[in-house]
């Protein structure tokens, strides 16, 4: 099988770089290892999705449906319950092996775009310590169980972490009638966006408890209980203040990693803050002809922006892969130490219009300016009354404006 | 009732051996065991390490079943169609401990562990790069390797069914009795009768011996920890690599297997049911670790896990009871055991022998060794998914683990019910998410394929369940 843009993943990513390349003259593949499309926009069936792109809120399955709808407008080719196995080059083409319903095919693309998404950490990954009981979820695992099999996974819960789908997962089980006695987080803020503190959490009378690790879980079969600790700055548990809560069920809500073992053995940086591609503007990874776009990237907090990224990746491999990709001087972006990571890693002088810069800062910043400067002038600037780790921020760059250098600040106002 | 000539308590690998060899010696025979699967207590938990056999004092059960255990790995690995792993291992220290390597190699030959050299540290570098730094000499020995515990044991039991034994999971003994010359084998309303019996309960051995009224060993349970990396840090060591042992044991390895590297075992006492990680236990096994190798990428940890050994005294016991005549017991079976277990295998059937067990050889039926599709050719591959398009169907996507291998897999002579069961025959959710894609479609499997209500399907027998009822009756759920 041939093609000019390969997309590997039919979650809210895959799904509009697909569009977007294939509105960009570019005959189109997308590879789904699921039997339908929406990736885990299916199982998260809350609203709060789309408030940026549509103006409305809908939930994720409807955001799904209008892109899937966007996309069977299009000619791109679909091909589900069929997976990416191995990505190898030859000559200037990329043959990704795929397994699935059609058996097994390699697909020869001239560009591809990796949208595979991202993973949940599990329990060995942060040291759980204990028996090995059932009981313990991740929370995305937990969610599916509950929204697309209809299945009850426990009476009285403790989540540990508090990453959205945590958040969410902590009414979900309260809806259905669990005790969810409270959410455990590590560190002094929460990971997740303020909204489902406070709509998820707050509205329902569930605690949450900064400063608090799991430690260890009770129970041979079933979890019968879990340690709980307060830690010091180091993040090390005071063994002391550890107390045994009663439980059936702990979920995991600890971190995402994205999926990015297909391009493992190739030369594509891959940043140690995100564990995602770096990219630049164009969504183009190190790699000359492979883009990254969504989770697969960096975890995002809303699928919106998921979106726009996306489109913009989509685009720039279908131009790739028609030879017509403009590039130009490249400018990195820099930024100050109370900013975690930004992406993309570098912009164009020329090419767009604007440049959407995302960014995590370290910790939360009271009365906080978001500043874009080029050669020591303000040409961004957003004022927060209050910024923090679990909310990705934004900048828009208007070209003109860029001269030889850019650097992101967060500064007092 | 069903009655046999012998019957085996205990589904570990040395249980497994013991009715492995009799099955093949056309006796008729059966394997009790207490869990959903083979392999249910210390053999998971095992390290998998073949030790050559330079460890145990000279002159014991320990050594002399250790070194012909050694030499009966391969040939019995082959017949299985098990990997063993035959890299040989290394011992490593600073240098102040190259006089205790030399009193282990003088051990190593008095117990005829086979070819072991005393390496230097530039030749150590050659084989290991990533030893620590402070690591002068080190102790070669050639004999050993590893293997997968629980892949050999279910090889074994396997083999052990298609040549005519019978297993019989989920049996808790918990009164034997003897009339006239059968044991009558109870658990609950159930019973199996034998004319002999072979006590290989692991840490349940004593609880066994008490059943029977048979002499009580005094022992000691002894956890052990370890860490599993994920499997792109597999290439970190080569060979099972050890620090000199103390008078506490072995030591914390640093041990391939072959998908991943693990790191452990502590050696704390226990209860026998306590295989929990003790949360300061991580520590210790990182900071021992160092010891032998420099840089491990603990980040890339996957997988904490324990398991509990049996000590009682200083060797294993592995006697016939002198009370009850055919009766058999293997006690205290801690490390050598897994190198140990044909040997000790061979030395218990040789006993029933003499007490007048017939034996005789038969033909050998082998047993089909499982494919392994991601590890085949893509010819191969392609051939395999014209006759059956569920090799095509990927369901564990970190390990690749395919439809078809799990159908194989519910076709199996020892047939798994539990999560854990078709993880240790094909590594679903062993993988880097450890199970939170794929284990919905394997509930799934199990469900229309073996005919288990979702909410009965566990992780590791009744108790265990993953799903706890409908929520709502009468919605349309994906299925």
């Amino acid at each position: 099988m041939k093609t000019d843009v390969l997309v590997i993943g039919g979650g809210p990513a895959g799904i509009a770089a697909a569009i977007n390349a294939w509105i960009a003259g570019a005959k189109v593949i997308l590879i789904e290892r699921e039997y339908r499309l929406g990736g885990i926009l299916n199982q998260c069936i809350h609203n709060g999705f789309g408030l940026h792109f549509f103006g409305e809120e809908l939930t994720g399955p409807e955001y799904a449906t209008r892109f899937i709808e966007m996309l069977n407008k299009t000619t791109a080719r679909v091909l589900l319950n069929t997976a990416a196995v191995k990505l190898t080059k030859k000559d200037k083409l990329f043959v990704v092996s795929t397994s699935g319903e059609h058996g097994l095919v390699d697909i020869e693309a001239k560009s591809i775009v990796l949208a595979m998404g991202c993973r949940e950490r599990a329990g060995g990954a942060i040291g759980l310590a204990g028996e090995r009981p059932a009981g313990v979820f991740t929370a995305g695992f937990a969610q599916k169980m509950i929204n697309c099999y209809g299945k009850h996974i426990g009476k009285k819960v403790v989540i540990l972490g508090s990453g959205d789908i945590g958040l969410i997962m902590a009414r979900r089980l309260k809806c259905e009638g669990a005790d969810v006695v409270g959410v455990y987080e590590i560190a002094s803020t929460s990971s997740g966006l303020k909204r489902n503190i406070s709509q998820c959490l707050m509205d329902f009378n569930i605690p949450i408890t900064y400063n608090t690790t799991v430690t260890k879980v009770e129970g041979k079969k079933r979890v019968t209980g879990v340690w709980v600790a307060p830690v010091d700055k180091n993040w090390k548990p005071i063994k002391e203040k550890a107390k045994l809560i009663k439980c059936d069920t702990l979920l995991l809500s600890v971190g995402l990693i994205p999926e990015n073992d297909l391009v493992i053995n190739h030369p594509i940086e891959i940043s140690p803050l995100t564990n995602g591609a770096i990219t630049d503007e164009q969504g183009q990874t190190t790699m000359k002809g492979i883009f990254s776009c969504g989770n697969v990237m960096h975890v995002h907090d809303l699928v919106d922006n998921v979106s726009h990224e996306a489109a913009r990746a989509g685009k720039h491999a279908a131009l790739s892969a028609l030879g017509k990709l403009r590039s130009g001087k490249k400018i990195p972006v820099q930024h100050c130490d109370k900013i975690r990571y930004v992406q993309p890693t570098s912009v164009y002088k020329s090419d767009a219009d604007t440049a959407h810069i995302f960014f995590r800062v370290k910790q939360d910043y009271r009365r906080a300016a978001l500043i874009a400067y080029s050669d020591g002038k303000q040409i961004a600037r957003k004022n927060c009354m209050i910024v923090t780790p679990g909310e990705m921020q934004e900048l828009e760059i208007i070209k003109t404006r860029l001269g030889s250098d850019l650097v992101i600040k967060v500064e007092a106002f | 009732m069903e009655k046999y000539e012998v019957a085996v308590i205990g589904g570990g690998v040395v249980g497994a051996s013991v009715f492995n060899l009799l099955t093949r010696k056309g006796v008729n025979v059966v394997m009790l065991e207490a869990c959903p699967d083979v392999a249910g207590g210390a053999t998971k938990a095992n390290s998998g390490i073949v030790h050559s056999g330079f460890h145990p004092e000279p002159g014991s059960l320990m050594a002399k079943f250790n070194v012909r255990g050694t030499q009966m790995f391969d040939s019995m690995c082959k017949r299985l169609g098990v990997k063993y792993f035959k890299t040989g291992t290394l011992t490593v220290t600073n240098r102040a401990g190259f006089s205790e390597l030399q009193r282990l190699i003088k051990r190593g030959e008095a117990n005829g562990a086979g070819h072991m050299q005393l390496l230097n540290r530039r030749d150590l570098l050659l084989l290991e790069p990533n030893i620590a730094d402070g690591i002068e000499c080190g102790l070669l020995a050639s004999n050993g390797g590893y293997v997968s515990p629980y892949l050999l044991t279910i090889a074994l039991s396997e083999e052990g069914v298609i040549n005519g034994g019978k297993i019989v999971l989920d049996y808790f003994a918990d009164r034997i009795e003897k009339k006239g010359k059968l044991y009558y084998i109870y658990a609950g309303k159930k019973v199996v009768a034998a004319k002999m019996l072979v006590n290989c309960a692991g840490v349940k051995a004593g609880y066994i011996n008490k059943l029977v009224g048979d002499t009580v060993f005094n022992c000691n349970y002894i956890k052990g920890e370890y860490i599993i990396l994920a499997p792109e840090e597999k290439d970190f060591v080569k060979r099972p690599i050890c620090m000199l042992p103390t008078e506490f044991g072995k030591g914390v390895f640093v041990t391939p297997t072959e998908h991943n590297v693990m790191f452990g075992p502590t050696a704390k006492c226990c209860k026998p049911d306590d295989t929990g990680v003790e949360p300061e236990s991580l520590d210790y096994i990182k900071q021992q670790s160092l010891i032998c190798v420099k840089n491990p990428n603990f980040k890339k940890a996957i997988k904490l896990f324990a398991g509990v050994r049996t000590k009682s005294g200083f060797d294993f016991v592995i006697e016939r009871s002198h009370k009850n005549p055919g009766f058999y017991y293997a006690i205290g079976i801690c490390s050598p055991g897994l190198t140990a277990a044909p040997a000790i295998a061979e030395h218990i059937v040789a006993m029933m022998k003499q007490d007048g067990l017939t034996l005789h050889d038969k033909t050998l039926v082998k047993r089909d060794v499982p494919v392994e599709f991601r590890k085949l050719s893509p010819a191969q591959q392609k051939v395999l998914v014209k006759k059956n398009p569920a090799y095509a169907r990927i369901v564990c996507r970190c390990e690749q683990i395919t439809e078809g291998e799990i159908l194989d897999a519910f076709k199996s002579p020892v047939l798994p019910t539990t999560i854990d069961a078709l993880k240790r025959r094909l590594r679903v959710t062993m993988g880097r998410c450890q199970g939170g894609f794929c284990t919905s479609y394997i509930l799934k499997l199990i469900e229309s394929k073996l005919n288990v209500p979702m909410d009965k399907i566990s992780i590791k027998g009744p108790g265990s369940e993953i799903t706890l009822g409908n929520i709502k009756t009468g919605g349309i759920y994906e299925n």
